[in-house]
């Protein structure tokens, strides 16, 4: 539809890495953080980003903990996408408030 | 998708409360929003590889989570709103110059097409680009404010960020109106303009750019009249196409206008379909298929129906010009046409059934204006035969019945050119099949000798001799489908009757199988009860054979046990055909001759006993059984002794002949036999002492006395026909160089003469009124009573197979029952009707 606004186009790469505001890094798969229209929309070549030119998102609101079980939702998510009767991820009740809010944050509803 | 399961047996883990991220006011606002405004600034400047989005998307997110959600919807529309005003439209308005708005809207026409193109392109290139740098930005900032997105769109029930801001596109750019003075227009109006300039021009032969056109086109659908998006407010549907479908109209009107000075229907056949396949692919490719419903009906209504009439009527190039030179490709493309129009082909069925009916009636001319010479010329034909010329009236016979030969083959030949047609071009459609069924019909049931030609043409086939062996079974079964068209079957049968029975008396018939064959392809045609009464022949026949051949045997037990007429059965054999007399035609019955004295011929002495000993042997067993002889159909096969006369010569001796004779003819000839060879009888003489009815009696010695070959009986006066008072004598001094002699007797097939054939229309027409007759007092004996028009109405209904019965006949033969006080008039229901007494 449009020219890049940047000139030279960044090919896709096959994981990105998502970093906490602690610094923990945490690398997935592109393909399983499409769940996420917010990271969708962060990493959209067209739009071209900062964060689509370096695959790196970095997430000042949100603490490694909390963080490490996004990346395994997402990672859940990948596997278990087309699948039926799927044993439910384990969530520790004490981070359980902060992973809803990394959740709506994120737009995973 | 988020559980957690608790230990109950351990003092659980504390829930962390998450970190507070409400603090700040209004301030807080102002700054995030500022840096936002930035942000945005810098995308619709195509700045944006610097930005994070994380950052832009936590700001827009925290603005939310502060309830400030409305505002930054109200100030993103108010940034963009002044977004246009400031970047965009000065941009636009640079593209439009006043030379533009003239070449477009047409005003003044002196700007050149080329220079149009030119300028168009360049402000619709314009146009193009600003909506789509304004749709990349706005997909950008859409996807920043997607979390405020989610809230407004579900709890204030706001359209999207995106929609919104391309709903701004639309009304701070294509709405608005360009200039400050002047003209009342708006941009959307130019874009209509040079749109439908530049197809015009294309539609011309000039080459456009397409694909500025069509994202054009995809900008007018992706925006709509309201920001509510409803599939029908699309602007293109709204703003573009009914201009561009009312410019196209009146582009197609004139062309047709162009295309019919041309008088060219092929021309303009190709040219409409070429048309239709161009707007097709120009919704495909230049404009949005969309509207290829719409503009495929303008150019149809416009190019092909508006004038299609006149086209079809062309004389050297219209349909009829198209039939008739067999241009198929220029038929099968208007069979397309016509086809997309209207599936039930209204125009195309019309003019096929009025074309079919021109050349029925052309075939119909050309035998009228052979046959009218033959009339007159029989008219002669018939006083010269009474004049004893028989020769020029079978010629003139012959030649009539070539001419309904011909009409027959000339309308089997058109109906194969227009299956042929059908077949090829027409797809085999079935509308145009029925149409043309119904037009065959119709011309065929114009005519009124119609039953009587296409049973004589059977009759040629069928006949011995007249055409080899060829295969004629093809050809009799096209003969069958013209006998479905006909409507008024019941003279076909009569005509095919009456020629079925005089081939299988005169054992014409060239194969019984055929004959047989062609009766059972009728009757799956036609009808069982058609086609009963020609089996019901087929079967006297067949029985008559065995009759025969047990008479035989009777004959020859009797011989040696009785005396004396035994001999004379000996010398004459019998061939006799026992017909049962509802199944063979009235006149070669005997029956209805309208003379009156037909009844009791004289018969020889010998032929009598004959008679006799056959009456014996057939009632023997078939009590109750009348048989009535039927001489006029009957031929005899007699020797005949002349003396000798002369010392040399050929008459020097006695010469033995076989003559084939009629009955008649026999009885006449047997006659002589009586008397002395010398003595003259007069006509009336004859026909006191055999009683043959005069017709008969002048046919007979037609076929004896005047063709040399066949000169029996002697005449005086010595002329070419045969006159009451005549006298006739035997030919004691006939010499013949061939032993078999056969006299004409028979009449071949052939057309009947008007007399002829006012006497079987009237024959016909009486069958016709007895039928109503019976079928009125079915219907009433069942009904009791019934309102006039339903009577009607049934009679019609129950006698349609047969033919088609006439209104006053049906009220007539109403009249005659009410006389005979069969039915009485009575009111039902205040509407005329009849009630059943007995």
């Amino acid at each position: 539809m449009a020219e890049p606004t940047n000139g030279s186009q960044i090919p896709e790469t096959k994981y990105i890495t998502l970093v906490s505001r602690d610094g923990f890094e945490f690398v997935v798969p592109r393909e399983a953080t499409k769940i996420s229209p917010a990271i969708t929309g962060m990493l959209d070549p067209l739009n071209n980003f900062k964060e689509a030119q370096t695959a790196r998102c970095t997430f000042e609101e949100i603490n490694g903990i909390v963080l490490e079980k996004v990346a395994e939702y997402f990672q859940y998510w990948y596997r278990n996408k087309d699948q039926e009767d799927v044993a439910d991820l384990e969530i520790p009740p004490e981070i359980c408030l902060e992973v809803l809010m990394a959740a709506d944050f994120l737009g995973l509803t | 998708m988020l559980s957690g399961k608790i230990n109950n047996a351990k003092p659980g883990p504390r829930i962390r409360p998450p970190r507070r991220v409400m603090t700040g006011g209004t301030s807080e606002f102002e700054t995030l929003w500022q840096m936002l405004k930035s942000s945005f600034c810098d995308i619709h400047n195509k700045n944006a590889s610097a930005l994070a989005f994380e950052q832009l998307y936590r700001a827009a997110y925290k603005i939310v989570l502060k309830k400030k959600g409305s505002v930054l919807w109200q100030q993103v529309t108010e940034f963009e709103t002044e977004w246009f005003s400031a970047k965009v439209m000065p941009i636009i308005k640079t593209l439009i110059t006043a030379k533009t708005i003239n070449a477009a809207l047409g005003e003044v026409s002196e700007v050149s097409a080329t220079e149009r193109r030119n300028l168009g392109e360049k402000f619709l290139k314009g146009l193009r680009d600003t909506w789509e740098e304004h749709q990349t930005a706005m997909n950008m900032i859409t996807d920043i404010l997607m979390y405020m997105d989610r809230t407004m769109v579900t709890d204030a029930r706001k359209p999207s960020i995106f929609t919104s801001s391309i709903g701004l596109y639309r009304d701070n750019v294509l709405l608005a109106n360009p200039t400050e003075h002047g003209a009342e227009y708006k941009v959307c109006a130019l874009v209509n303009a040079v749109i439908i300039d530049m197809i015009n021009m294309e539609r011309r032969g000039d080459v456009i750019d397409r694909s500025l056109i069509r994202s054009i086109c995809a900008m007018l659908e992706n925006l709509h009249q309201t920001d509510e998006e409803k599939d029908d407010e699309r602007l293109y549907l709204v703003v573009f196409e009914p201009h561009y479908i009312e410019e196209s109209r009146k582009f197609y009107a004139n062309e047709a206008q162009i295309m019919l000075q041309k008088q060219n229907c092929g021309a303009w056949l190709r040219h409409a379909e070429q048309r239709l396949k161009e707007e097709e692919d120009r919704c495909k490719t230049t404009l949005s298929t969309r509207s290829s419903v719409g503009i495929t009906e303008v150019v149809e209504q416009e190019l092909v129906i508006r004038h299609l009439d006149e086209f079809l009527s062309l004389d050297r190039t219209g349909l009829g010009a198209m039939i008739d030179n067999d241009k198929r490709d220029d038929l099968s493309i208007l069979y397309r046409l016509l086809l997309r129009v209207d599936s039930k082909l209204p125009h195309l069925k019309a003019a096929i059934s009025k074309r079919v009916l021109e050349s029925g009636l052309e075939i119909e001319k050309a035998v009228g204006n052979m046959d009218l010479s033959t009339v007159s010329n029989q008219k002669d034909g018939e006083e010269a035969k009474a004049s004893s010329a028989p020769k020029t009236g079978s010629a003139a016979a012959q030649q009539a019945t070539s001419s309904a030969l011909k009409w027959v083959q000339d309308v089997l030949d058109l109906r194969k050119r227009f299956r042929m047609m059908l077949q090829v071009c027409f797809d085999n459609n079935s509308i145009i099949e029925s149409a043309l069924a119904k037009s065959f019909a119709d011309f065929v049931n114009l005519f009124p000798r119609a039953s009587e030609f296409i049973s004589l043409y059977i009759d040629a086939y069928m006949k011995k001799g007249t055409r080899g062996s060829e295969n004629v079974e093809p050809v009799l079964e096209e003969a069958i489908v013209l006998i479905n068209h006909i409507q008024d079957r019941d003279l076909f049968e009569r005509y095919y009757q009456k020629h079925l029975a005089r081939r299988l008396l005169n054992s014409k018939s060239e194969s019984t199988e055929l004959e047989k064959w062609f009766i059972n392809a009728m009757k799956q045609q036609v009808g069982t009860h058609f086609t009963a009464k020609f089996e019901g022949m087929f079967k006297d026949m067949s029985v008559s054979q065995d009759l025969r051949t047990n008479y035989k045997e009777y004959i020859a037990g009797l011989e040696g046990k009785i005396e004396p007429p035994a001999s004379s059965y000996k010398k004459i054999e019998l061939a006799i055909n026992v017909l049962t007399s509802n199944n063979w035609p009235a006149d070669s019955m005997g029956r209805n001759q309208g003379d009156g004295d037909n009844n009791d011929v004289i018969f020889p002495e010998d032929i009598q006993k004959l008679q006799n000993s056959f009456l014996k042997y057939y009632s023997n067993g078939r009590n109750g059984r009348v048989l009535t002889w039927v001489p006029s159909v009957g031929t005899a096969e007699i020797k005949c002794i002349f003396p000798k006369l002369k010392e040399s010569g050929p008459l020097s001796k006695e010469r033995r002949y076989d003559l084939t004779v009629s009955t008649y003819g026999m009885i006449v000839i047997m006659l002589f036999n009586d008397i002395p060879d010398d003595e003259w009888l007069s006509f009336e003489e004859i026909k006191e002492r055999t009683n043959i009815p005069a017709n008969d009696l002048h046919r007979a010695l037609v076929g004896i006395t005047i063709p040399p070959k066949s000169r029996i009986l002697l005449k005086e006066p010595n002329t070419k026909s045969i006159k009451p008072g005549n006298k006739f004598c035997f030919n004691s001094s006939f010499v013949s160089k061939t032993i078999k002699i056969k006299a004409p007797t028979v009449n071949p097939s052939r057309v009947e003469s008007r007399e002829e054939r006012k006497k079987t229309e009237d024959k016909n027409n009486e069958t016709r009124a007895n039928a109503c007759s019976a079928a009125l007092v079915r219907i009433m004996k069942q009904r009791k009573e019934l309102t006039h028009t339903l009577l009607t109405g049934e009679v019609m209904a129950q006698l349609s197979s047969r033919f088609c019965p006439d209104i006053p006949i049906i009220k007539q033969q109403i009249d005659g029952l009410i006389t005979k006080e069969y039915l009485e008039r009575m009111d039902i229901g205040g509407v005329p009707g009849y009630k059943y007494l007995a």
